[in-house]
């Protein structure tokens, strides 16, 4: 795993897209700061320069991880990973891990403006703290979905297309979710698309017809038991389940201080989730 | 120390590979040969852990590769059919990333590089980008790579492809190198290669084997040494003649040859007679000057065509 991490790191400064990165990263950084803190003298650092970057690094990201898989399927390097002594999790976390340094790295420069600021007043250190764990988490999040998306394609364009498409996708749901259809109706019609989705996902998995069926089953018997108990769950279920998904809501408790464990366990769930979806989908290729 | 049992390998509809079986002991150098898609290189990433079999399965030593794919790894170093190569790397930075994939200790990490280098001749090159290696240098790290960590097994698919004829001689000293103190395994479409260095042939098509023996075996079991090739001066009727006289030789076959008045003859004689002094005595007896005579032994080139194409017919 070190090995592979070792190896995706240097690549980012062998090829330019390492420096393509920070650069980007810290200049667009620079001019939110300046904007946001320096010409309206404001100190509320957090809310000022921090917020804005969201949108940096929803561009950023793909750049980071669009090659992390594509090129081993293009230079048929991936039979080297693949025979290699060590499970393909590692291999996959080993690379993702080396985006989340990179990025981790560019991240901590950018340190640089509210120490500036702490001089001219006084800061909410914890307030600060805070955004940038959850802005790290967030960006961890983003890109371990990049590296999931690199492992289908063979071609880099197409997977930083289709990360930014994903990244900004998970971005709005926050915006999206307020205009949901928010009565029972909808939210039980939600829950029985959802047991169905759940059945194709486990036959596509799985090919077994009867273990979808049960799974599916399954799905309907708990949506009408809770009809029955209680109704008021399918009230702006919708809305609720996207808010919950939502990696960026989440992303806003932080900068509040507010430092819950739920949150961590969710963003680090995250990421293991398309971790293990990429290992997945890369030891399917040996049954191809 | 490998066994492959009832191994077969289908890509959806299309069969790669059809129930082979084949074992391969400790030492033993052996050679994969075939015509194109004829499913050596499908059956050799079976062998290496990158693809799974859809039946049957593959051991080495004892121990089923599925089952611990780790474990058996470690055993086995692989030259692909492209090799893998991360062309912004220079050749150093190359193996010390594969000797730490291998997860080799970082002491013999670097004393294998050293020896390495070395032994595949790429020394002079060891600081430059794999980008800028010419194709049979870049084969050449290829092989460096497989022997990272000094695996007891080798597969190297077509080792020798796209190379010059000296680095085809030069990668065949290599394999008879390192035959010392490994078990190979190699495919190629080069057959005198193959000859050269294999203790046995599995001659593969359309998936199956159709043919496992030593080189010589092979030959000898095609055509039993009865058959003469002649070089004689003369008429071809005059030739037909005199050769017709001797006993027991059958299927006389005349062709036009380079050399002018002469004439390239194959006589084939009944089951295992020697049939050259007859042949000899009744050419002089005809005043037909005997230019060149030899047994035909059928080269592994006629083997592979012979056997390849019975399989089309049937
Ligand atoms: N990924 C794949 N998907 C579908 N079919 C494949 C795949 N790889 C190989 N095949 C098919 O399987 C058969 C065997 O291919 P394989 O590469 O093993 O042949 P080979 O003996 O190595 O040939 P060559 O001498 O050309 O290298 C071919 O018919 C090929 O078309
Ligand atoms: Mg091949």
């Amino acid at each position: 795993m070190l090995a592979v991490l070792k190896k995706e790191f240097k690549t980012y400064f062998i090829t330019p897209v390492g420096y393509i990165f920070m650069g980007l990263f810290l200049l667009i950084a620079g001019i939110t700061f300046v904007t946001g803190n320096v010409f309206s003298m404001s100190e509320d650092y957090a809310n000022g320069t921090l917020s804005g970057l969201i949108l940096v690094f929803v561009l950023a990201i793909p750049l980071l991880t669009m090659r992390i898989y594509t090129e081993e399927q293009r230079q048929k390097t991936e039979q080297l990973l693949m025979t290699a002594p060590i499970p393909t999790w590692q291999v996959v976390l080993g690379k993702f891990l080396a985006a989340s340094l990179l990025f981790g790295m560019t991240l901590l420069v950018t340190v640089i403006f509210p120490i500036l600021l702490s001089f001219h007043g006084r800061m909410e250190w914890p307030v600060i703290i805070g955004s940038y764990i959850g802005f790290f988490l967030l960006g961890c999040a983003f890109t371990s979905i990049g590296v999931f998306v690199s492992s289908l394609t063979d071609s880099q364009a197409s997977a930083a297309i289709i990360t930014l498409f994903l990244v900004l996708i998970t971005w709005m749901i926050d915006f999206i979710s307020g205009y949901m259809p928010q009565s029972n109706l909808s939210g039980i019609i939600f829950a029985l698309v959802l047991a169905l989705f759940l059945g194709l996902m486990v036959y596509n998995s799985s090919r077994n017809l009867t273990v979808s069926g049960l799974v599916l089953l399954a799905g309907l018997l708990v949506t009408g038991a809770i009809l029955l108990i209680n109704k008021e769950v399918f009230t702006s279920l919708i809305t609720k389940s996207l808010n919950w998904f939502s990696l960026t809501s989440r992303f806003y408790n932080f900068p509040r201080g507010i430092l819950k464990l739920s949150d961590l366990v969710y963003y680090l769930s995250f990421c293991g989730f398309f971790i293990y979806l990429t290992s997945r989908k890369i030891e399917k290729k040996r049954w191809s | 120390m490998i066994k492959a049992e009832n191994l077969t390998k289908s890509y959806g509809r299309h069969l790669a590979v059809d129930n082979i079986s084949f074992s391969i002991e400790k030492g033993e150098v052996i050679g994969f040969l075939g015509p194109n898609g004829a499913g050596k290189s499908t059956t050799m990433n079976m062998m290496c852990g990158c693809l799974a079999p859809s039946e049957g399965r593959i051991t080495i030593n004892g121990i089923d590769i599925m089952d611990e794919p780790e474990e058996t790894r470690k055993y086995v170093g692989y030259l692909p059919e492209q090799p893998p190569l991360y062309f912004e790397m220079t050749v150093t930075e190359y193996l010390k990333f594969v000797g730490e994939l291998k997860r080799v200790p970082k002491k013999q990490i670097k004393e294998d590089i050293d020896r390495i280098v070395n032994l595949v001749k790429i020394a002079d090159v060891k600081d430059r980008l794999i980008r800028n290696l010419s194709k049979g240098y870049k084969q050449r790290v290829g092989i460096a790579q497989a022997l990272m960590g000094n695996p007891p097994i080798l597969v190297l698919d077509e080792p020798s492809v796209g190379l010059d004829p000296k680095q085809i001689i030069e990668i065949r000293n290599l394999i008879n190198e390192l035959k010392k103190d490994h078990t190979l395994i190699i495919s190629s479409h080069i057959l005198p290669e193959i000859s050269a260095v294999c203790d046995r042939v599995l001659i593969i098509n359309k998936g199956n084997i159709v043919a496992s023996d030593t080189p010589e075996n092979l030959s000898k079991r095609l055509t039993g040494s009865n058959k003469v090739y002649l070089r004689i001066k003369g008429e071809e009727s005059a030739v037909r003649d005199a050769l017709s006289s001797v006993a027991g030789a059958e299927h006389i076959s005349v062709s036009p040859c380079q050399e002018e008045e002469a004439l390239d003859v194959t006589v084939e004689a009944e089951g295992d007679e020697d049939i050259r002094e007859k042949v000899f005595f009744a050419l002089s007896g005809g005043k037909l000057p005997l230019l060149q005579m030899r047994p035909m032994e059928m080269s592994l080139e006629d083997i592979f065509l012979n056997l390849t194409t019975v399989e089309e017919n049937a």
